[in-house]
């Protein structure tokens, strides 16, 4: 580990003395949406000449170092005209640029957009991207527009079914993803327990999801990072952008406070209250919302600050007698600096929280728990020259734990005011990466991150003897909770457990010709944080808990190789991928273990590990009235949790068992059709291997209940059936739009067109008026139709 | 206090989802020997009388329509203090084991139960658990959700010199397990909610509060759980085999299934009337 350092180290100083030498020219500057000001992400800026390329990035910015000289610059982007022109460069340059939306323009501007061609030799793979036009075209449950749902549409990636939360990337669990709305972690991510998920449309500007070769800049989650930018806020006029749907309303109001220099963002998302609840005749209510706001400033072409906020809650409440709300607050500042024409910088401080609450009068109780954190981030991208580009940074979170507090709700309650052990946790990381091309064919880009992980001290540590909070009863054959012996007491300045690790992060392209590369890949990911979580996918009410003296952090190796081709001049692409993941110290729990309100989660959980590994493919269809793609995955994603000892079972017997969102194959086809400039239509067909489920085995009496007989070694060994469903959707957009400010949009939609009966769950129970068993499919989404009503004005 | 924090989330699955029984094939197993021995001491009844019921029963095929009883046993219980042996016998041959004695389980006696089946000796130990007197049950007038749940309002007062661990019966199969973390020494109250399709009002019915052990109370949960009582969805945990503390002495790998457990029970009899009318 200390050569490769070393080796970096060294490549480094080399490329920094080698463009001293020579008489080289930066060009440099933002490329903006010319209608909105909004600053643009990922666009090209590629000089045919010297076959050499860029791309802005999450700020817009790009930087260019070529030789001096008369060059062809093309800078081009999805969805908008490519802007080709000559360029002098004699002496260093800044320029900005802005791309004008493709429906806007008029048809001869238009160039072929030839975004595809870069991609293919970026060494970046594994990474898909949606932007907000495509997310809003695809059919969703009651029309609600949802990047979440949009996802699980791409190779490799999948959720424990219909209304589950999170999702799942290559075999990871749900807590696994780095979720990052502008840089800032977001530890929930759905609305009304994973029916909706928590991301506003309107304000979305880009996504970008790593499933694999992940950049060595982000860190702290082993599976994924779906890394979303909100958007600026119009600096040029006011703007109100808006939806009506079945489910919820959005209203969005952008515009600029001192013409482009400033501009502001303010979006809300609220649904409906008595949402699901309707029909029933009583005092109760369900909803939620979100509020995102954003202001930006920029002080000169050299610093830009911004503002910006996010606030969600789902809400709860029957008969007053039982509420349950949570949430996310994020709020976060961040501040752009150019050092120099190659070398910019990005500050952020960071707040972000989860709030879970409960009031339960029937018990006589109030709940709440949650998890914050401030982070401090401060990063660096360094544009050598056309060869060399580099990116270091550090970054600090400091986390703070509450596992849950509970108090009376009523005077007559008898419950006892208590307080779970709150922890905490510091996590600092530092890492360096590099963009290295090697020759016309070869591209590296390989770096490192450096984490240090201290678990700070809290009020009371439990000490087990012989250091072990789990026991096995050899007698009964079943794994049982140690009482603890005693407890140790801390300074909140002390550390309990430190933590280092070193995580490599490597890949390259390496073309084969024009049209097609073959890339691979490797990282490394350290997770320190767990989600206490014993059911096939996240609820809210779980809890996130630090690595420490009793359990470890997780890490993955994962490594891919990819073959990918670009089609007609990237009319049509391919990208395939195979992927092989191997993770330890994934936890799983005892039987029984109650996961809820447990101060002492050390003596219901066993160490295990997991892997994953599959087949990728998407194939898409770029251009043309008729585009989409049709992307299929092939993978397998197992854990296991041996005994500690040979005398201990572990679970299902110490053999590899399915994770619980394991799905062999997953085929998803989405298509687009413009038929004119009136109607476009959109359809998604999902075909998938049934999730794993656990049958009984037999049935026996205790205490007058009737019991299914489960098989601890046959864990998740049975499957639910097939899934599959067609939707589809179709935008109107009326002819009365072209001459007038306000354009709107109808949105129709049937999710689940053929009313397929898709199995959520499968439970085994005895009917109570037959005194019979049976096997009770729940599915949860039959025939839903919707309609949605969007407008910009 | 786990069934009540679920609760939320099966609110949202009742009103959007639809159920349907549907033809499942399902992998069997050997029948194995269920031994059910949760001996009920009434200590607030005067005289004190005791449920010392053993009821042994193999398990069957999950689709199959009964579950075969076990007559052929030699069941007794060893009274650990003491060396006394109280013999059981099956004399309605329904698998139904009552002692031939009168039989009271004493207070910090370990008891041993042992039952001979297909030559086989199964073994389990169990110690009386205090528990304590209903102070009262009351029909209240919450409902949920629909508006027509029938709730009971449970009132008792927690000894504060230990944990606890209950169980109760609300009869019609609804049972509920509960530990005194959070109210240790308390006068509780809490409400439990009859379905509306649960039960028919008016009504009398006679409910139970027993104290058991750590290990019970955990036993017992899962058990409840896994009946089918909680529903199932994306937030169901893994279900797997429930062991209870009877072992096999002639061979341990043919564990039994169930659990040899006493406790003191008290009740409390109620009539239910119908409050919509």
């Amino acid at each position: 580990m200390k050569g490769y350092l070393k080796q970096l180290l060294l490549i480094l100083i080399l490329y920094s003395i080698n463009t001293i030498g020579q008489e080289k020219i930066t060009l440099s500057g933002t490329v903006y949406d010319k209608n909105t000001n909004e600053t643009l992400i990922g666009v090209t800026v590629y000089l045919p000449e010297l076959n050499y390329g860029t791309m802005t990035n999450e700020y817009g910015f790009y930087s260019v170092t070529v030789p001096k000289g008369n060059y062809k610059l093309q800078v081009s982007y999805v969805g908008y005209a490519t802007i080709s022109e000559n360029i002098n460069l004699s002496s260093r340059l800044s320029k900005d640029y802005k791309l004008v939306e493709e429906s806007e323009s008029l048809d001869e501007v238009i160039i072929e957009t030839n975004v595809e061609k870069l991609n293919i030799r970026t060494p970046q793979m594994s990474v898909n991207s949606l932007s907000a036009a495509t997310i809003k075209q695809i059919p969703v449950v009651l029309g609600e527009a949802d990047i979440l749902k949009s996802i699980i549409l791409l190779p490799g990636v999948t959720s424990a079914g219909e209304g589950a939360s999170g999702f799942n990337v290559r075999g990871g669990a749900a807590d696994q993803n780095l979720i990052l709305l502008d840089e800032s972690i977001v530890f929930n991510s759905s609305h009304l327990f994973g029916f909706f998920s928590i991301f506003n449309p309107d304000v979305i500007k880009d996504v970008k999801l790593f499933k694999g070769g992940i950049p060595a800049r982000y860190g702290g989650r082993l599976s994924s990072v779906l890394d979303i930018y909100q958007k600026e806020g119009n600096s040029k006029e006011f703007k109100l952008t808006g939806g009506i749907g079945l489910v919820s309303s959005r209203l969005l109001a952008e515009g600029p406070i001192e013409k482009e220099k400033s501009s502001f963002l303010i979006g809300g998302r609220a649904s409906y209250a008595h949402l699901f609840l309707p029909l029933l005749d009583i005092d109760n209510s369900a909803y939620f919302y979100d509020l995102n706001s954003k202001v930006n400033y920029r002080f000169d072409k050299k610093n830009n600050l911004f503002l910006s906020t996010y606030f969600g809650k789902d809400v709860f409440n029957i008969n007053d007698s039982f509420t349950n709300n949570y949430g996310n607050t994020v709020v976060n500042l961040r501040w752009n600096h150019l050092f120099s024409d190659k070398l910019f910088s990005n500050l952020s401080i960071i707040y972000s929280d989860y709030f879970y609450g409960l009031t339960l009068d029937a018990a006589g109780f109030e709940w709440n728990s949650g998890i914050g954190n401030f982070n401090l981030k401060y990063d660096f991208k360094h544009y050598l020259n056309s060869k060399f580009k580099l990116g270091y940074g550090i970054n600090n979170i400091h986390t703070s734990f509450n596992p849950g507090k509970i108090e009376p709700s009523t005077q007559d309650s008898g419950i006892r005011t208590q307080q779970l052990t709150k922890k905490y946790a510091n996590e600092f990381a530092a890492y360096i990466e590099a963009e290295h091309k090697i020759s016309d064919k070869l591209t590296l880009q390989y770096g490192a991150r450096f984490s240090n992980f201290l678990r700070l001290g809290q009020d009371e540590l439990n000490v087990y003897a012989n250091n072990q909070p789990l026991t096995y009863n050899s007698q009964f054959k079943k794994y049982e909770s140690a009482s603890a012996t005693g407890t140790e007491q801390f300074k909140r300045s002390d550390v309990i457990k430190s933590f280092n690790n070193i995580e490599p992060r490597f890949s390259f392209s390496y073309l084969l010709n024009e049209k097609s590369s073959f890339k691979a890949s490797y990282n490394r990911m350290v997770q320190y944080l767990h989600l206490l979580s014993n059911t096939s996918s996240p609820t809210p009410l779980d809890v996130w808990t630090p690595s420490g003296k009793y359990i470890r952090p997780q890490l993955l190796d994962q490594y891919a190789l990819g073959y990918f081709k670009s089609i007609k001049d990237g009319d049509y692409s391919l990208e395939t991928e195979v992927f092989y993941k191997d993770i330890r110290n994934r936890i799983d729990y005892i039987n029984g273990g109650d996961l809820i309100a447990n101060n002492e989660i050390e003596t219901i959980i066993l160490n295990g590990k997991a892997r994953a590994y599959g087949l990728e493919v998407l194939f898409k269809k770029n251009e043309g009235n008729f585009t989409g793609w049709l992307s299929y995955t092939l993978s397998r994603s197992e854990q296991l949790t041996a005994g500690r000892t040979p005398n201990e079972p572990g679970i299902n017997n110490g053999n590899w068992y399915s994770t619980p969102f394991d799905k062999t194959h997953d085929i998803s086809i989405n298509t687009t059709y413009e038929l004119n400039d009136k109607w476009k239509f959109n359809s998604n067909f999902i075909f998938q291997t049934g999730q794993p489920t656990n049958y009984p085995v037999g049935q026996y009496e205790v205490q007058g209940l009737n019991v299914p007989l489960y098989d601890s070694n046959r864990r998740n060994a049975d499957r639910l059936p097939t899934y599959h469903r067609l939707d589809i959707s179709a935008t109107l957009t009326p002819s009365s739009n072209k001459n007038r400010k306000w354009k709107g949009e109808w949105v129709f939609g049937i999710y689940n067109i053929y009313g397929r009966d898709n199995a959520a769950s499968l439970s085994f129970s005895q009917n109570q008026d037959t005194f019979r068993n049976e096997a009770t499919q729940t599915s949860i989404f039959g025939i839903v139709p919707s309609i949605t009503y969007n407008f910009k004005f | 206090m786990k069934k009540a924090i679920i609760l939320p989330i099966l609110i949202l699955f009742i009103l959007t989802n639809c159920e349907k029984v549907v033809d499942v094939d399902v992998p069997t197993t050997a029948p194995k020997l269920v031994i059910d021995a949760s001996f009920e001491v009434f200590f607030d009844e005067t005289p004190v009388r005791a449920n010392t019921t053993v009821k042994l029963r193999l398990s069957a095929d999950y689709f199959d329509d009964t579950i075969p009883t076990v007559t052929n046993a030699t069941v007794f219980v060893t009274n650990l203090s003491n060396g006394t042996i109280i013999n059981f016998s099956d004399n309605n041959s329904d698998g139904d084991f009552e002692p031939t004695t009168t039989f009271i389980p004493e207070d910090n006696s370990e008891y041993e139960l042992t039952v001979v089946y297909d030559s086989q000796t199964f073994k389990g130990r169990a110690t009386k658990i205090k528990s304590t007197p209903f102070t009262k049950v009351v029909q209240g007038d919450t409902t949920l959700f629909t508006g027509n749940e029938t709730e009971l309002e449970i009132f008792f007062t927690d000894s504060g010199t230990q944990d606890d661990y209950y169980l109760f019966d609300f009869t019609k199969n609804n049972l509920l397990t509960l530990e005194d973390r959070f109210f240790n020494g308390s006068d509780y109250n809490f409400s439990f909610f009859f379905l509306e399709d649960e039960i028919e009002l008016p009504t009398n019915i006679t409910v139970k509060i027993s104290g058991i052990t750590k290990e019970y109370f955990t036993y017992f949960g899962i058990l409840i759980d896994q009946s089918g009582q909680s529903g199932g969805g994306p937030f169901q945990s893994v279900p797997s085999t429930i062991l209870g503390n009877i072992v096999n002495t002639t061979n341990d790998d043919n564990f039994p299934l169930g659990y040899f457990h006493i406790s003191e029970t008290d009740t409390f009899n109620l009539d239910l009337v119908d409050k919509t009318k």
